[in-house]
């Protein structure tokens, strides 16, 4: 009972101590929460099925066939481009000096010979009957799906023409040409793959924000807790603590515990913001998965490894300065590393390799298995024991150091 | 109530403590002088617990430190030289969590908060933050903090450092207080000798991790008590001559006398051997030598931070 009193008394002072630390608060919880309303917003089209986003293009028809006005029309029609027409005598250096001097990503021309080849005949001069202009800042990705596109509805131009020309004999064979055509819609339906069951799930900018963000800030912990450590120990507090009977273990205990809590309570609030004031200025809304246990499962060894590597810190770190720059500088790179600033998927092979070695990574993986797969604990279960693996091996290195020190 | 025998303890090789022995009576008050790295700091962190011992016997309160440490943690306390408890806290938020350690809750808390918070005199200031306290408020605070648990042995390191002359005075009269009333056993280091005079009952100074001298106030002082006489060169008939009285003494250059009841007879016949031998008198110190004279002798005047 004495140590439940004891406990309540320590975590009401660590609560008093963060929120009474104006840079305790701003890295806790105001850094997370913005950072989670700016990318979840910022990236919303990134991951959106209705992007509003598109790339501007240009379009030149040289050609004055039917084909080739229904070919740029069906063009006009692509969700991701916004295609501005030109006259049809532009020329390639007028075209290339607005692509330059509006940052225009692509310029499409649609040859005299278009129509011609489209109908089956030699295009003359063996020239081809598009050319695409690629801006150089284009990423090769988005090159593709334009290109992509484009032979697309070349090749249901040149089905439809084939049909057309067919005609004749077709109905004299009783079949209804117009059944031949190409679909106007896609012939393949795109479906997400969870790790339970079926879900209408679909991945949104704020499922891969708020995990990554709040393990971020999670790990962020490091900071105020460091300078805490360090300030009782250089302020004699700590010797106080020993000379009232308190073991280095029960200090070190004593101190987890409310940071546990405060960990928690950054997870309860960054999960509200996502689920509830993001969605207020547009975003879509976060969606928490089928496993509440596994989501405390992974909170829990997250919060403590993060704990444990502020008390590694707080050992070796002489002063609280040094404890900032370490602690801060650790996380940013773990960050960048660990796919928390940049999305692990964009990243190549060698790269996503060394991701792993983040515990940022294990973490948000963690969470991405509860938020995005619908996954439950045992899915967890790996990146949560090598959290709290590196969390134990911190945590022993700690009590060995100051030990050793014998500074508490 | 405390009783240390051949106390040793070493940090990487180096002796701290060296053979220490020391006893302190219940209910007194000992001073303990040292100059810095002396091992004042390490002797008490033993006492308390914080640190163990290489080697020796301490017993607390008729307990042995090695198998009753919680209990005599529990009738001691510390109140070391820095202001240790969270500046971010009321006076009142620390005295509680603190107070709290030791075990205490509901009324039995409130009561030993009210009993500190009125012995440092903190009514006017007890629900403000700590960090917006002046230096003798908050030395204050840290002096009430180490009463929560009514201890028996108060460990006081260096407890008025940068406080002004009203806050330290009320320190010290705090100390005698708690002493005379409540017979608590306070173990008191400082820089400053007036302060250990006035408030100490034994005085103890610890140089290079030995105890060089330990004994009543009384008797320290009364040594220290004497006329210096600077002189120039002196022969031996001379020194021998002084030497044969009892209550003078001679060292190079330098004659003292006691002040104790042969004083006046002894000053007469240091004047009649300085005539009869010719020496000449370069300076005399009237008054007492002082505590802190004394002290520098033992501990040989030079700075020890320039070794």
């Amino acid at each position: 009972m004495t140590g439940v009193i004891k406990l309540l008394y320590t975590l009401k002072k660590e609560f008093l101590l963060i929120t009474r630390d104006v840079h305790a608060v701003t890295v806790l919880f105001i850094m997370p929460a913005v950072f989670i309303m700016i990318m979840s917003l910022a990236m919303r089209d990134l991951f959106g099925l209705h992007s509003s986003v598109s790339i501007d293009a240009l379009a030149v028809n040289r050609d004055a066939g039917k084909p080739a006005e229904a070919f740029v029309k069906a063009i006009e029609a692509l969700p991701a481009f916004k295609f501005r027409r030109l006259e049809k005598d532009a020329t390639t250096d007028r075209i290339e000096e607005q692509m330059l001097s509006r940052d225009i990503k692509f310029a499409l021309i649609v040859r005299e010979n278009f129509s011609t080849v489209m109908a089956g005949e030699k295009g003359g001069k063996g020239e081809k009957p598009l050319e695409l202009l690629v801006n150089p800042s284009v990423n090769i990705q988005t090159q593709m799906v334009l290109k992509g596109a484009l032979e697309e509805h070349l090749a249901r131009l040149r089905h439809d023409a084939f049909i057309d020309r067919l005609g004749g004999l077709l109905d004299a064979a009783g079949i209804d040409s117009k059944k031949l055509k190409a679909d106007k819609e896609s012939p393949i339906e795109v479906r997400f793959t969870y790790r339970k069951g079926r879900s209408s799930k679909v991945p949104s900018a704020v499922q891969q924000s708020v995990p990554a963000w709040l393990v971020f800030s999670m790990f962020f912990i490091v900071i105020p807790l460091s300078n805490t450590f360090i300030s009782e120990r250089s302020q004699g507090t700590l010797m106080r603590l020993r000379s009232m009977n308190v073991s280095r273990l029960s200090l070190i205990v004593g101190k987890m515990i409310p940071y546990l809590f405060i960990n928690a309570i950054q997870a309860v609030i960054m999960v509200a913001i996502g689920m509830v004031v993001v969605p207020l200025f547009g975003g879509t809304a976060l969606t928490l998965g089928s496993s509440p246990g596994g989501l405390a499962l992974i909170v829990a060894s997250v919060s403590f490894s993060a704990i444990a590597l502020a008390l590694f810190i707080a050992a070796v770190a002489r002063t609280t300065e040094q404890a900032t720059t370490i602690g801060a500088v650790l996380n940013i790179i773990f960050g960048a590393l660990g796919g928390i600033m940049v999305p692990t998927f964009v990243m190549p092979r060698f790269m996503q390799e060394m991701a792993h070695l983040s515990p940022m990574a294990w973490g948000l993986e963690g969470f991405l298995d509860i938020f995005l797969r619908n996954g439950g604990m045992a899915d967890v279960l790996p990146e949560s024991l090598a959290l709290i693996f590196l969390g134990a091996v911190m945590l022993a290195l700690t009590l060995i150091i100051l030990r050793r020190l014998r500074e508490v | 109530m405390i009783d240390i025998k051949h106390l040793s303890k070493s940090y990487h090789l180096k002796p701290v403590l060296d053979n220490v022995n020391l006893s302190v009576g219940r209910g007194s008050i000992m001073g303990l002088l040292g100059p810095n790295g002396a091992g004042k700091t390490t002797l008490i962190s033993i006492l308390t617990g914080v640190i163990g011992k290489d080697s020796g016997e301490v017993s607390v309160g008729g307990l042995d430190l090695d198998r009753e440490l919680g209990r005599i943690q529990s009738m001691c306390s510390y109140v070391p030289q820095t202001l240790a408890f969270y500046p971010r806290l009321s006076a009142r938020e620390n005295l509680e969590y603190f107070g709290s350690l030791w075990g205490l809750r509901g009324r039995k808390l409130k009561e030993r908060m009210t009993f500190s918070i009125d012995v440092g005199s903190m009514g006017a200031f007890v629900e403000k933050r700590v960090d917006t306290l002046s230096g003798g408020m908050k030395r204050r605070l840290n002096l009430a903090i180490g009463l929560l648990n009514e201890p028996e042995i108060l460990y006081l390191d260096e407890p008025t450092v940068g406080v002004d002359t009203q806050s330290r005075n009320y320190i010290l009269k705090t100390i005698v207080q708690l002493n005379r009333e409540r017979k608590t056993t306070i173990v008191y280091t400082s820089h400053y000798m007036d302060e250990i005079e006035q408030v100490s009952d034994e005085i103890a100074v610890i140089d290079e991790g030995r105890i060089v001298l330990h004994d009543t106030k009384e008797a320290i002082l009364a040594h220290a008590d004497a006329v210096l006489i600077r002189v120039g060169e002196m022969g031996n008939p001379a020194v021998t001559a002084l030497s044969s009285h009892p209550g003078i003494g001679v060292e190079k250059g330098m004659v003292h006398i006691k002040r104790d009841q042969r004083f006046e007879e002894n000053m007469a016949a240091v004047f009649t051997v300085f005539h009869e031998h010719g020496i000449g008198v370069d300076d005399i110190v009237f008054g007492r030598r002082t505590l802190e004279e004394l002290f520098l002798k033992l501990t040989n005047v030079r700075l020890r931070d320039e070794e």
